[in-house]
């Protein structure tokens, strides 16, 4: 007991900074939502990480990971990053999370110099400030809503467009994006309802929706409001030509088992195991074995951010100017696809990440659009079972 | 003569602690302690600003996050928008909140107890649901980022570039000072006496003449006054907001946790209600504990244990601060301020 | 048409409100303690429900009979070992005490279930029936049913049991039911059982439509202190009113208003009444 108890105080005199980094050894921070109203699709960040931190293990490189809980809140965010990068010394940091989060922790990442990979944040802001050392892995918001309404496009001539959505960041920036899209390929707009998170009865609202028979109805809401949603739409009996979803609620497995009201909706999304990237599939098969749930897209941009981000600054011996330079000159190649860091339109840093488009059919997500990547046609119009 | 004795004892320690606290950046320049001694000089402050209201007068108000969020959306939506510089706008956010407050007041003050704390919060969440509602004024949920703030400047002087956390550690110091010394100074005055006369009994206040409604309403302003300045320090600091993070009701109960956890109608209680609170939930946060023991070998990575501290005790951080509420009201019903006083009595008693 | 569907939804789903009302109104009443913790007992029920249905494939219906009972406990032992403590203490530390109760019944679950949402799937989840173009969905009618039949055995129980008088005198006057010799610690033990049983059974109704994760509880808590003032702090019949209520305003809000601004509706209301009419729409008749 007393020689644990000098090696505890030993310890805590050591935990001031201080890391030497052998060959393929690196410290990276982790920020995600552990806990709190976000915590269900955090945890999907967390398994994705998990398997990332094991694959580089088996190829040698040996992470020292500090997780930090930001509970969804910018400020906690803001604190663990701080923590992160003066007390922890790490190499990089993947995370946060939720766009609000991001977006606040994005605009400390210059001035601590500390490299920033965003794996998953929708909000376009991000990536669009010119900060020199974040970097975004995924597609922001305006690719969740223009894909999707490319797919619909290709197969019809649809004249009207009914929005509903969480009044939340992501629900908020994407509508934004998909009615600039809208007005710009003619469509009207009918209706515009926002909703608060976690709502029990949407029935009112839909049944209006319903009075104004618009032919598309995009949706954009989190895990079990897109269920939500759907059950009561059917109750009420809307039945546009297509159901649109933006990612998140609409791209569960959760939502896939409720195959009396989700058949048939279409859905944007980062990520799909039936695409060709490498190891896609293999990802999909090992996660359900480790976690026994199928991964959301939210798991795989976790995991490839984490993988890029370990490899770059093992590579650069947890050096952070040179792992910044490293995510700016490299390109990989994953379950994500191509990945490569660069300047478009507003964007900087930013992953140029192709979205696809699923549709749920026979019980089963399948790839629709882009042609490339798609397992089936798509099925339209809309019709209830 | 021994009070008088302890009394200069106490000052003695009290400058020795603020010079403490001003020398403090000179030698510690990582921005993580700093940043945890800025939590905390903006917890005392939140604490001691709701106490004249919560503690003083004893109107237990749990929608404090409502003049938090004016000082904050004033300040930072003026700078976005007008690009008028945060110290004109924080006093248009302050006026605000000082707004709201007699709003408040007249709708609340004429409701009593559990009433009284009802209504305000139903009234914080109508202006989180407001600022929600109006994107043109607010950003509603997307918030307000502001990427850089102007350096302060006076003449042509700049006074301070914000590059740092030094000046942000001195300007939330400087506040948590005049809050408390403005606690002071109530307690002290007239003012404070009437006060305390309302929250003793109000019937009884009220038939020595003492006006309710305009007492009740001078606390909640002089509440809403600094209340407001903290989130206006908040929105400056972390430059960051939505409605989620400055105007929520769980923000309301925090606020009156550091006061309650401290000790409520006393100048020390919300200093040492957030001397525990901040520190605490920022170790359970970041997991210090659990990583400790790994290191030190007291408890294997690979064990059972090591394995549910590092994966779950992160999550647990909430419970345990449940925990602790839950301990503090039923054996410390007066706070941690209040139990040590009854200790030191008891021992002085025998 | 719209509106009459909107009218249909807001009374049913209103069933549910009222149920999470009269829990809090019951306790309030006898107590004088603001249960901020009453969003995470429904929570609780919710859980129940859930894994009763998951593994015991017990209907989330007939699940009721077997919640109430496990509520009833359980409300009743957090009132004995906790509750009954602060009876005397200042008001803002029994507030305070519930918050505290509350997040650790919510993050307790949360360590054991994860954070993750459960959803319940019936085979009549999206079920409804059509009567002259309105749709009626299925599992809220029969929830709604049984609110009534349980609300109207609880006034049965309150209005001509001995007991249920017995809890009436305690709500009126604690001292002088006291000196009639009543029993008040057992009344006010009873109290909160019955207020966590019907926060529980609340949450197993709403469960085949909704779902279940570990914070679910606090959006139903301020909506059952707006409910409960509306109604008259301590009557029950006022939060059965309180509840359908709020139901149809956020129902009948949504189309007429709109969708984001309906809940500042639901507030101003509940100022309106806490200023015009602070003993709520029932206040005079306690219980």
């Amino acid at each position: 007991m007393r020689t644990r108890l000098t090696a505890l105080i030993a310890l805590l005199c050591l935990a001031v900074p201080g890391v030497s980094f052998a060959a393929g050894k690196v410290k990276l921070g982790f920020v995600n939502t552990i806990t709190g109203a976000e915590a269900p699709i955090g945890e999907n960040l967390t398994n994705g990480v998990t398997m990332a931190i094991e694959d580089l293990k088996k190829k040698g490189i040996e992470v020292d990971l500090v997780k930090e809980d930001d509970t969804g809140k910018p400020e906690k965010a803001l604190s663990a990053f701080e923590k992160l990068a003066t007390r922890d010394d790490v190499a990089g940091v993947v995370g946060p999370y939720t766009s609000a989060c991001a977006n606040a922790v994005a605009s400390r990442a210059d001035q601590y110099k500390v490299p920033l990979l965003v794996p998953v944040a929708a909000k376009e802001e991000i990536t669009q400030k010119g900060y020199k050392f974040v970097y975004r892995l995924n597609a922001p918001a305006d690719v969740y809503s223009s894909v999707i309404l490319d797919t619909i496009l290709a197969l019809d001539k649809p004249k009207t467009i009914a929005y509903v959505y969480a009044n939340t960041d992501f629900g908020i920036s994407t509508v934004k994006t998909a009615k600039e899209y809208a007005a710009r390929v003619g469509l009207k707009e009918v209706a515009d309802e926002k909703y608060q998170k976690g709502a029990p009865d949407f029935r009112s609202t839909l049944s209006k929706i319903k009075g104004l028979s618009p032919d598309l109805v995009f949706m954009v809401s989190y895990e079990v409001d897109a269920i939500t949603l759907m059950r009561q739409s059917k109750e009420i009996g809307l039945a546009p030509k297509a159901f649109l979803g933006a990612g998140a609620g609409f791209t569960t497995a959760q939502f896939l088992e409720q195959k009396e009201v989700s058949n048939l909706v279409f859905s944007s999304t980062q990520w799909t195991d039936d695409v060709n990237w490498p190891g896609a599939k293999d990802f999909y098969n090992r996660y359900k074995a480790k976690f026994g749930k199928e991964p959301t897209y939210h798991a795989a941009c976790a995991y490839e951010a984490m993988r890029i981000m370990a490899e770059t600054a093992a590579a650069n011996g947890g050096d952070r100017e040179k792992t910044r330079a490293g995510l700016r000159s490299g390109s990989w190649k994953g379950i994500m696809g191509d990945v490569k860091f660069t300047d478009y339109e507003k964007f900087t840093n930013q992953n140029r990440h192709e979205m696809l488009v699923q549709q749920i059919q026979a019980g089963k997500y399948e790839t629709v659009s882009p042609a490339k990547y798609a397992t089936k046609k798509p099925v339209y119009p809309f019709r209830w079972k | 003569m021994k009070s008088r004795a302890a009394s200069a004892a106490g000052t003695v320690l009290l400058l020795a602690a603020l010079a403490v606290l001003v020398a403090f950046p000179a030698f510690v320049s990582n921005p993580y302690a700093l940043h945890i001694m800025i939590l905390l000089f903006l917890a005392t402050g939140q604490g001691e600003a709701w106490n004249i209201i919560g503690g003083y007068t004893g109107q237990y108000s749990v929608g404090h996050a409502a003049y938090f969020g004016a000082g904050a959306y004033g300040t930072l939506v003026l700078l976005q928008k007008w690009n008028i510089a945060p110290w004109y706008g924080a006093w248009a956010g302050v006026a605000v909140a000082l707004l709201l407050s007699l709003l408040i007041g007249t709708i609340c003050f004429r409701l009593r107890g559990p009433y009284f704390v009802l209504a305000s919060i139903a009234v914080a969440e109508i202006v989180r649901l407001t600022v929600l509602n109006v994107p043109s004024v607010t950003n509603g949920a997307e918030g307000v980022l502001i990427s850089d703030l102007p350096p302060f400047t006076i003449g042509g002087w700049v006074v301070t570039d914000f590059s740092t956390k030094v000046p942000f550690y001195y300007i939330a110091l400087a506040l948590a000072i005049v809050t408390v010394l403005a606690t002071w100074a109530v307690q002290n005055s007239k003012l404070g006496y009437y006060f305390q006369a309302i929250r003793e009994d109000q019937d009884a206040a009220h038939s020595l003449g003492i006006s309710l409604n305009f007492y009740k309403n001078a606390a909640l302003l002089i509440s809403a006054f600094f209340t407001a300045l903290a989130g206006v320090f908040y929105a400056l600091y972390v430059r960051f907001i939505d409605p989620t993070t400055v105007l929520p009701l769980d923000l309301s109960v925090q606020i009156v946790l550091i006061a309650i956890i401290g000790g409520i109608g006393t100048i020390y209680g919300p200093m040492i209600g957030a001397l525990v609170l901040i520190p605490l939930s920022e170790v359970l946060r970041s997991n210090v504990i659990a990583d400790l023991l790994i290191k030190s070998g007291l408890v294997g990575v690979d064990s059972g244990l090591g394995i549910f501290l590092k994966g779950r005790l992160a999550q647990a951080h909430v419970l345990i601060y449940g925990i602790l509420v839950v301990v503090v009201i039923l054996f410390m019903p007066q706070g941690v301020l209040g139990f040590v006083r009854k200790l030191a009595s008891r021992k002085e008693q025998g | 048409m719209v509106l009459v569907q909107a009218l249909v939804s807001g009374i049913l789903i209103g069933g549910v409100y009222a149920l999470i009302g009269i829990g809090l109104t019951i306790i309030f009443g006898v107590m004088r303690v603001i249960n901020f913790a009453h969003g995470e007992l429904m929570m609780i029920g919710m859980y129940l429900t859930y894994f009763l249905f998951t593994l015991l494939h017990v209907d989330p219906f007939v699940s009721v009979l077997i919640t109430i009972p496990i509520m009833f406990a359980f409300g009743a032992f957090l009132q004995k070992t906790v509750i009954n403590r602060i009876l005397g203490s200042l008001p803002q530390n029994q507030i305070l005490l519930t918050i505290g109760l509350g997040l650790i019944m919510s993050n307790t679950v949360m360590l054991a279930f994860t954070s993750d949402y459960k959803i319940l799937t019936t085979s009549y989840s999206s079920s409804s029936l059509h009567i002259a173009g309105i749709s009626v969905s299925q599992p809220l009618a029969v929830s709604f049913a049984i609110t009534v039949a349980i609300t109207a055995a609880l006034y049965w129980f309150l209005m001509k049991t001995d007991t249920g008088q017995a809890i009436r005198a305690t709500a009126q006057d604690r001292e002088a039911a006291q000196l009639m010799g009543i029993n008040v610690r057992r009344m006010s033990i009873l109290a909160f059982g019955i207020g966590a049983s019907l926060a529980g059974t609340a949450g197993a109704l709403i469960s085949p439509t909704y779902y279940v994760f570990p914070q679910v509880g606090s959006a139903f808590t301020l909506k059952a202190f707006v409910i409960t003032v509306l109604g008259g702090m301590g009557s029950v019949v006022g939060a059965t009113l309180g509840g359908i209520i709020i139901g149809v305003v956020e129902s009948v809000g949504a189309v007429t208003i709109s969708s984001d601004w309906k809940d500042v509706l639901v507030f101003a209301i509940f100022l309106v009444v806490l200023l015009v009419k602070p003993s709520g729409l029932m206040g005079k008749s306690r219980m």
